[in-house]
């Protein structure tokens, strides 16, 4: 079997990023749902881990870049937490989690 | 493996990205990071990996999925009005974005040529807790600030009255 597809290079684990990347983005945008807008900022998140670890292992895999994630998914959790309260709170308010219903800061 | 983990990452992302309802698509979620813990584990990364399954498969997609079942919205709703110009404008920047992107990757000479990997060293709690605890002390401690403000601020945001 191809060695590339057993072990993967560098250029597969961007790809596979950048992949991720796009999807992820293509969530945000084409998505109406307020929850599914904010996985669609989660899978764009893993893309920059995914190649962030990927550059460091065939750096000689360098410790710093695993501390790097380590914070990443700090502020990950972070936003996580705030994201979904900003949504429930807008769900009591105007009882929707339609982006496109909640265009108005006035009632 | 490296095709195996990959394409259980993209066809978790694709899962999510089509599907009607909104807790199969935060099941797919799941399958997705999964893949991507198996691409860190492959990445010699064992810490990683954990970290990817405990925080986001355990923590986030969790959260994600109560917060569906709470506010019962299921399914999303229907278009209020159609949005031709925004929806095709996204639709263009995608594909624009996406194989142009990949075209990019695939010529970059830097990225062809690192093909061949270094000898491995295999990353370890030890090494990442004297790396946190020596070089990034002040950053790890405002880590843990960050998450405290963080969990503040959920609650004073869900709370009627405080």
């Amino acid at each position: 079997m191809n060695p590339v597809l057993l072990h993967g290079n560098l250029q597969a684990y961007i790809l596979v990023a950048l992949l991720l990347f796009v999807i992820g983005l293509a969530t945000v945008l084409l998505r109406r749902s307020l929850l599914m807008q904010f996985m669609g900022v989660e899978l764009m998140l893993n893309a920059a881990n995914v190649a962030l670890l990927a550059f460091a292992r065939f750096r000689g895999g360098e410790a710093q870049a695993t501390a790097f994630y380590l914070f990443i998914i700090a502020v990950a959790a972070c936003e996580a937490a705030v994201g979904l309260a900003i949504v429930v709170a807008l769900y009591r308010h105007r009882k929707t989690t339609d982006s496109d219903r909640a265009d108005t800061l006035r009632q | 493996m490296f095709l195996i983990f990959a394409l259980i990452t993209l066809v978790g992302a694709l899962m999510t990205f089509s599907m009607r309802n909104l807790v199969m698509a935060g099941l797919s979620l799941v399958l997705c990071f999964i893949g991507v813990a198996g691409l860190f584990l492959l990445l010699a990364n064992p810490v990683a990996a954990a970290l990817q399954m405990v925080v986001y498969s355990g923590a986030i997609v969790v959260l994600v999925l109560f917060v569906i079942m709470l506010l019962a919205s299921h399914e999303e709703e229907e278009p209020k009005r159609s949005r031709p110009i925004q929806r095709w404008g996204s639709v263009a920047a995608i594909i624009a974005l996406g194989p142009g992107a990949v075209l990019l990757v695939k010529s970059s000479p830097f990225l062809a040529s690192s093909q061949v990997a270094p000898p491995m060293e295999v990353m370890t709690l030890h090494r990442l807790g004297g790396l946190l605890f020596k070089e990034h002390l002040v950053a790890f401690e405002i880590a843990g600030l960050l998450l405290l403000a963080a969990m503040i601020a959920a609650v004073s945001l869900v709370k009627r009255e405080l």
